[in-house]
């Protein structure tokens, strides 16, 4: 018993960068072989209800899709934009496009030119990037009352009077359906404060994990139409769409989050075992008076 | 492939590792990545704040298209005299390309909208920070900024965090069993968490027992938290290693391999002469 008990204290004083080299391995080992580390992935009720709320959309309905998020975040909501735009041009819906973040841009453009072209769709016509406008809750405010007063040109330098898609479309009141992807502030909470809210436009929301906690009140309050939480909720969103696609006679290859799901998976199996080794640890080296390393 | 799309993937892996260098410890490496990702994401915001913004928004609404063969009359010609006064400091009087203030005014917008001379002022107020002497007159531009942020954060609040969110806490004793039993929980959560913030009474007896029951919640919620931003990590951190895997593929020449193998060796020699002071506390 003693010397489980030196274990667990040596293994509770060992250096850091051991855990650091392990969190790496179980997160590489996943992405090297990947046949070795297959797991089934079940959509959530959020996650589903995110589906049938874009699935219910009829042709033609116009869609704001919001780019609130940069590359450092791109692994968690870049995923969610993919199979929500494939999901949206699959049903023949307009893209509206905008970016909080000035990141965005890059994010937008990149995956309009992933998935617009399989699909057929033109610039102009079945979508447009707006582009991004500094100001956070204002530029929401301001596309809620008048779109132009915001945006005189497009992300490409065109009038926005001279773009097809454009042409009836005064402010946010004529748009069927908000979609924020939202790395944080300005993001989700704005476009439910500023817009959602008081114009009583329906919105769903792909946001990163550290920021669940914060906009799920609103979900659970049905002011916002289901939540994809962090790369999880991305990959459950990809195989419903993925899903609904191959039924429809439309072959779509697995999504990036899906791919990575295994890897975050073995990557929290190790943290909750660190977690639960930790504690023994404290617990050990407290009941023994002596001070913990770890 | 190109050259420089090789460079460019050898730059990220490279950036890449020297951030994550940060976990062996402190290192040259890590600094100047850091310091170059502050620095050229500063600029590119403040860049594209600038184009996307200021000069179509605010310039374009002082200073709109006009028609160079018409007469404008003496107040206008002396307002465009002002726009040219600006093109002549921006261009360095004519050395650099007409851009911000390109000529007969900015397209965009119809009509003067003398309103936006407000804004306008309040930014060039903003900037007089640099200037000691009239440093103060960039309280004026603070105090509408944490004004206006205020007034507009307040009404979204208000509505969207606080009546909407008091109606959601409410039970709905129609419902089933399951769902009055967690509007229940929710009620008591919402509650007992209020308490354990009212500091106007000494938490004991019957408040302090409520607070108690406040801070459970409360843990489980930062709980949930920390669950979900180390879930929030572990994507990004996959993200990072999805690209040093596939910027080592033999169309990058190995540019993963290579930059780590030279990075280990070069920390190892840093270390070998780092000075003991340096030395960061251990956890």
């Amino acid at each position: 018993m003693d010397l489980l008990k030196k274990i667990f204290i040596a293994l509770g004083s060992m250096d850091r960068r051991f855990i650091f080299l392990l969190v790496g391995l179980s997160v590489l080992l996943p992405k090297l072989y990947p046949d070795l580390f297959t797991l089934p992935i079940k959509a959530s009720s959020h996650s589903q209800r995110v589906f049938d709320e874009i699935d219910a959309l009829k042709e033609d309905s116009k869609v704001l899709v919001s780019f609130e998020y940069g590359p450092s975040t791109k692994p968690e909501i870049h995923p969610s934009a993919i199979a929500l735009l494939n999901h949206l041009f699959s049903k023949n819906i307009k893209v509206y496009a905008v970016a909080l973040w000035p990141d965005g841009n890059f994010m937008a453009t990149e995956a309009f030119s992933q998935v617009a072209d399989g699909y057929g769709k033109k610039y102009g016509v079945d979508y447009v990037n707006l582009g991004y406008k500094p100001g956070g809750e204002a530029v929401v405010k301001g596309l809620a009352s008048d779109i132009r007063t915001m945006y005189t040109v497009d992300l490409l330098g065109n009038d926005i009077d001279s773009i097809e898609m454009m042409k009836d479309v005064k402010n946010l009141l004529d748009l069927d359906f908000i979609f924020s992807l939202s790395a944080g502030y300005p993001g989700s909470k704005e476009w439910v404060q500023f817009a959602c809210d008081p114009l009583g436009i329906p919105m769903s929301t792909g946001c990163t994990s550290i920021q669940v906690t914060d906009i799920i009140p609103y979900v659970e309050n049905d002011q916002i139409k289901g939540i994809l939480s962090g790369m999880p909720g991305a990959a459950e969103y990809e195989q419903l769409v993925q899903d609904a696609l191959n039924e429809r006679g439309i072959v779509v290859s697995p999504g990036k989050a899906s791919i990575n799901m295994a890897a975050q998976s073995m990557a929290h199996v190790v943290i909750v075992l660190l977690i639960i080794l930790g504690n023994i640890t404290y617990y050990l080296t407290r009941k023994s008076g002596k001070k913990g390393g770890m | 492939m190109d050259y420089m799309d090789i460079f460019g993937v050898w730059l990220s892996v490279f950036l890449t590792l020297s951030i994550f260098s940060y976990l062996y410890k402190d290192n040259p490496f890590y600094k100047a990545a850091e310091h170059l990702y502050i620095g050229i994401s500063a600029g590119y915001v403040a860049v594209i704040s600038f184009w996307q913004q200021i000069q179509p928004n605010l310039f374009g609404r002082l200073w709109p298209r006009i028609d160079a063969n018409a007469d404008m009359g003496m107040f206008k010609s002396a307002w465009y005299f002002v726009y040219e006064i600006l093109n002549w400091v921006s261009t360095l009087g004519g050395w650099l390309d007409r851009s911000i203030f390109p000529a007969n005014g900015i397209k965009g917008f119809d009509g003067i909208s003398w309103i936006y001379i407000i804004p306008f002022m309040l930014g060039i107020f903003m900037l007089l920070r640099l200037v000691p002497r009239l440093g103060w007159l960039a309280r004026w531009a603070i105090a509408y900024i944490v004004g206006m942020a205020a007034g507009l954060r307040f009404y979204g609040f208000l509505n969207s965090d606080v009546l909407m969110q008091v109606k959601a806490a409410t039970v709905d004793f129609s419902g089933d069993w399951w769902s009055i039993f967690n509007g229940l929980i929710l009620l008591i959560g919402t509650l007992s968490g209020l308490v354990y913030f009212f500091f106007s009474k000494e938490q004991t007896g019957i408040v302090g027992k409520i607070s108690k029951i406040g801070i459970y919640f409360l843990m489980i919620k930062f709980g949930a938290s920390f669950g979900f931003a180390v879930m929030g990590r572990i994507s990004l951190l996959i993200g990072r290693f999805d690209d040093l895997i596939v910027s080592n593929s033999p169309q990058n020449y190995y540019a993963t391999l290579w930059i780590l193998s030279a990075m280990i060796v070069l920390l190892g020699i840093w270390a070998f002469f780092d000075k003991p002071e340096t030395e960061e506390l251990t956890v």
